[in-house]
């Protein structure tokens, strides 16, 4: 037997062992074998221009999509504020899936409840579930604020959330006074990033203007303040924490609104923080004085930002600032706006990241990259390429839409490295893995989910984005600011020599360049 | 001590040096390597000049008697591609302790000899002399005749202290060696009329490899290389070769000569950086080897092979030559020969801006000047503050160098290219010609250098802001103190008349000429005639463009 009491091995080894590949093997004979010829005929065919057409044919199936549902965004919004329990109404095997991947990405306890809709619900509607599950959830949990989002099947069935949380109130499942703002998230909308815009909307919408109608709406009287959205974001603990170290330094009065950066990250010291952090419900209602709102990714707050707007602030956006030249525009609209000067400490990070630029963009210069995630994620890595002088050969983002296409080809169009890159709006990662093969690049930028392209058409993946399953604690550090364009260099940077010295590692073959000083 | 002092000595009165031929006996006698000056920055000492000549050596191993710093320091620093063994890449240190200085290492020497010995059971060790042992007396030659005999290998002392003198010294110092130790003391299995020897070549990023098929298809054997990828069998047996070429001449000259001297191997000094320079070389190769008795048609095919090469080569360069016309470039380097990458930066379009000479010879020079003509920029040696202001001063787009000077380069925000030992690329031959001038189009394209030269965006609002404030500034954004400040300033001082009166008389006149302004004018045109073509050759005022 493989497998002892003495020493027990787990599944990388355990199955190898002679019984279970003999297992295996036997197994495969009652299995309706393939011709292992025509298996590998049609595994090189997958590879082919001929394919890709197809693969590119494709209008109905997507395969290996690179996006998530709204509620995930939702959820992600909520646990930002202050004791906030997400709450989303619908059937509870969404919500374990938003609590698994999160948890799975993060490394941390991810709290969110669900209003359990069965079938007879579907049919009846959820307003019995949602006057209970408030109910419930308030008298367990005892959050500060309940955060409604909805999975599909509330909102097929056309569920009101406005009336239905006017309807438990007044059954008393919360308090009156008791903050429930609420966001519709229908997953058939969109992705986690309108998901995130919706439900942040929703609390502020909930704040400002009136708590839907059981409060006088707020009147704004303009302060010094400015706002900070970060956006869906899967470093947003490290980036956060880089934001308010930055605004700190310049010495800015900021509200980070939907800050997660330490429910995330909550301590081991024996104690469980159910929530940890957050916007208190206080600045929430009072982020309506500020001076401007800044939302570090324009894809994420598409409706959210014209709502402030409307509220008689300045709002800018950006797009996942990466690197020199975007920390530098976010950097000179925080001056801007502020009315401080950028100080001397700032300078000198600007400085050191150059510095590293020049030391090592000789690696990095002229190599090819293909990138997938978020829209916003995807355009600042791949400007923060182009200032590399690498290129963004393909560019995809599954929830990536057309004016987000536009914009990336002005991207292109505005750096001499990117004259031959090619931007995928609305593709999964089965037409990466196509593209991956008849049109190669040196390296893949992406999510967990990119290993499998990595291991079938051998382009090293380098991981950013969410979700990040297989590689522990990296959202810890930031990607935004002069800081974090550093991190993305060495990250890039550490791919590339690691592929270096795979490529001439071979004992006697090629080890005559496996140098020590690359 | 007093034989490393006379082999010193023989070193300075080098024959075979063209700088040291062209000495004054008493300079001579000074020895050719400056005084190094202390306190000022400093190169390798001689320890390291031995230890990387004969580093490239693949299958021997390279022991070091001293204490951690001198190999602690050093080892595997210098990608030497080998075509066999790996050994060369394994450290071997004696780690001399505290008791080992106060009682001796050089039984500690013999005991690492023997291990080494034990354990790997290489053709050969080369043991190399640091300033510790030598300081307190430890006679490596000794231990070394000694450990030959007792374990019946070659166990070769390299006896090169730092503290002898330069980098360049110790360089020679391993030749030495290789002369009186290794050399000659082999027979080959066989020889051929087309045996050569490449000496001062090091196989770095396995640059002699890009050579060597057009050697192999010529019938030319290299018998062996000192010491790039070099087996100590090849070396041992290298007296048989018919001809030799010195490609880095600094480095080894005198290995070529005293080869010459006591076996009659003829050589040439050449060069394999640069289309041009592998040409010649090839085509000496050919002659030398003919002029020994190789049958006269190697001459013939020689030029063939040559022919089609550098078609290819210039067949690939040309698309870059629009891209690199113009370009300003310049050239510090130490060990590769400065004038063959000058003459191979001038075949792809540069221009060379300036060179370093700091270790040519003065026949080096005389090429140099020949390429790049008499006023050519030569540096003798170069601080890095003059260095940087150079760059800064925009006198070049682009500095090649060794990877020193990379830092200062960055600091200058100038695109910059290594062409010295640490480099990643292979830039010999026809092919490596080619890839050197990718490199540098690669290099002044990257768009990092523009990002190095930008300021801080906020830096260049601020210094817009203070323009704003400025007198200038003012009289650009107000017409009427711009009309008083043209009334103000005189141009023709002996008939006072004023700018304004000049300037409008040019614009309603449309006037072209001094004498056309002294025709409308008061003004004399005499000593105010320059001040008078200066506001000919400006635009028109401000304000006057404003009225238009």
């Amino acid at each position: 037997m493989a497998q002892s009491a003495e020493h027990v091995l787990d599944h990388l080894e355990l199955f190898r062992g002679p019984e279970y590949q003999q297992m295996l093997a036997d197994k495969k004979l009652f299995e309706n074998p393939r011709d292992p010829a025509e298996v590998e005929r049609i595994k090189q065919w997958t590879k082919t221009p001929e394919y890709r057409e197809k693969n590119f044919a494709r209008e109905a199936l997507t395969v290996n999509p690179a996006k998530a549902c709204q509620p995930l965004g939702a959820v992600f919004v909520s646990v930002g504020f202050e004791g906030t329990l997400p709450f989303v109404h619908g059937s509870q095997g969404c919500v374990a899936y938003y609590r698994s991947h999160l948890s799975r990405h993060f490394k941390e306890p991810s709290s969110c409840v669900s209003s359990s809709m069965t079938e007879d619900a579907a049919v009846f509607g959820g307003l019995n579930n949602m006057i209970d599950g408030l109910a419930n959830s308030y008298n367990m949990y005892k959050p500060k604020m309940i955060a409604v989002s909805t999975t599909c099947m509330a909102e097929v069935i056309g569920d009101d959330l406005n009336a239905f949380i006017k309807t438990s109130k007044e059954k008393g499942s919360v308090p009156a006074e008791f903050d429930v703002p609420f966001a519709h998230t229908p997953a058939f909308v969109g992705s986690h990033v309108t998901g995130y815009d919706n439900a942040l909307k929703g609390i502020l919408e909930h704040f400002w203007d009136g708590k839907a109608g059981t409060a006088p709406k707020l009147e704004r009287k303009p302060n010094e303040a400015i706002n900070i959205i970060g956006g869906f974001d899967g470093n947003t603990v490290g980036n956060l924490r880089e934001i308010k170290r930055i605004l700190a330094l310049m010495g800015i009065k900021h509200t980070i609104l939907a800050d997660n950066s330490e429910v995330f990250d909550t301590p081991t010291d024996g104690e469980f923080r159910m929530y940890d952090g957050g916007t208190t419900l206080e600045d929430a209602a009072n982020a309506i004085h500020a001076k401007a709102t800044i939302s570090m990714q324009q894809w994420c707050t598409e409706k959210t930002l014209p709502f402030v707007s409307e509220h008689g602030q300045d709002v800018v956006s950006f797009n996942y600032p990466v690197g020199v030249s975007a920390t530098d525009e976010f950097l000179v609209a925080l001056s801007r706006i502020s009315g401080k000067e950028v100080p001397e400490e700032l300078a000198r990070e600007r400085g050191r990241l150059v510095d590293a630029i020049a030391d090592s963009s000789a690696h990095i210069h002229g190599k090819k990259f293909a990138i997938y995630g978020d829209p916003d994620l995807c355009y600042g890595l791949a400007a923060f390429l182009l200032e590399l002088g690498a290129e963004p050969t393909h560019v995809l983002s599954t929830n990536g839409n057309k004016a987000w296409q536009e914009k990336m080809q002005a991207l292109f169009a505005s750096s001499p490295f990117g004259q031959a890159c090619q931007v995928y709006p609305g593709r999964d990662l089965w037409h990466m893995r196509s593209l991956l093969f008849t049109e190669p690049v040196d390296f893949l930028i992406g999510n967990t989910h990119g290993k499998y392209l990595e291991r079938d058409t051998g382009t090293p993946l380098i991981r950013i984005g969410f979700p990040i399953f297989d590689r522990h604690h990296h959202h810890r550090s930031p990607v935004w600011g002069y800081q974090g364009g550093l991190n993305v260099l060495v990250k890039i940077l550490d791919k590339i020599f690691d592929e270096i010295d795979k490529k001439t590692n071979v004992l006697g073959k090629t080890d005559y360049s496996f140098d020590i000083i690359r | 001590m007093s034989s490393l002092a006379a082999t010193v000595k023989d070193i300075f009165s080098e024959p075979g040096c063209a700088k040291n031929g062209s000495k004054s006996e008493a300079e001579r006698k000074k020895g050719c390597t400056k005084q190094l000056q202390p306190g000022s920055a400093a190169g390798g000492c001689a320890f390291d000049g031995a230890k990387i000549a004969l580093q490239p050596f693949t299958d021997v191993a390279h022991l070091v008697h001293g204490p951690i710093a001198c190999e602690g320091n050093s080892w595997d620093n210098r990608g030497a591609a080998s075509s066999g063994s790996s050994l060369w890449r394994t450290a071997f240190t004696t780690d001399m302790s505290e008791t080992d200085i106060v009682f001796g290492g050089e039984k500690r020497l013999c005991k690492a000899i023997k291990e080494i010995i034990d354990k790997h059971d290489p053709p050969a060790i080369f043991v190399y002399q640091t300033c510790i042992p030598a300081m307190i007396g430890d006679d490596i030659n000794a231990v070394c005749k000694a450990a030959s005999q007792r374990f019946g290998k070659p166990v070769i002392p390299i006896n090169s202290p730092g503290f002898v003198g330069s980098k360049n010294l110790g360089n020679k110092l391993a030749g030495e060696a290789l002369l009186d130790y290794v050399i000659g003391t082999q027979e080959p299995d066989y020889a051929t009329p087309y045996d050569v020897n490449l000496i001062g070549e090091f196989n770095l990023s396995g640059e002699l490899w890009q050579v060597k098929p057009l050697f192999e298809e010529l019938g030319i054997r290299i018998l062996s290389c000192i010491s790039g990828d070099a087996k100590y069998r090849e070396v041992a047996s290298s007296h048989r070769a018919r001809a030799a070429m010195l490609v880095c001449s600094k480095a080894m000259v005198n290995v070529a000569r005293k080869m010459e001297e006591r076996y009659g191997i003829p050589f040439f000094e050449g060069s394999f950086y640069g289309i041009q320079d592998s040409s010649d070389s090839l085509r000496q190769i050919a002659r030398l080897l003919v002029e020994r008795g190789a049958p006269q048609e190697l001459l013939e095919r020689t030029e063939a092979v040559i022919a089609r090469e550098e078609a290819r080569a210039w067949a690939a360069i040309e698309p870059y030559k629009p891209r690199l016309k113009g370009k300003k470039a310049l050239l510090i380097t130490g060990g590769v020969k400065s004038w063959s990458v000058v003459a191979a930066l001038q075949e792809a379009g540069l221009e060379m801006v300036g060179t370093s000479v700091k270790k040519s010879t003065r026949q080096d020079k005389e090429r140099i000047k020949l390429l790049m003509g008499q006023d050519a920029h030569m540096i003798e040696d170069m601080t890095p503050r003059e260095m940087y202001r150079m760059l800064k001063d925009a006198k070049a787009d682009i500095m090649l160098s060794g990877g020193k000077s990379q830092f200062v380069a960055l600091k200058a925000a100038m695109p910059w290219l290594d062409v010295n030992q640490e480099r990643c690329h292979a830039y010999m031959g026809y092919v490596g010609m080619v890839k050197l001038v990718e490199e540098i189009d690669k290099s002044l394209s990257n768009p990092m250098w523009e990002q190095l030269r930008r300021p801080a965006p906020w830096e260049a609002l601020a210094k817009a802001m203070m323009q704003m404030q400025s007198p200038v500034a003012a009289i650009a954004h107000d017409p009427a103190l711009a009309e008083a400040a043209r009334r103000a300033r005189k141009i023709c001082f002996c008939n006072t008349v004023d700018l304004g009166t000049i300037e409008d008389a040019i614009y309603t006149h449309d006037l072209r000429s001094v004498e056309a302004v002294r025709d409308h004018t008061n003004a004399v045109g005499g000593c105010c005639r320059r001040r008078i073509e200066d506001v000919l050759a400006s635009s028109p005022p401000a304000g006057l463009q404003a009225a238009e």
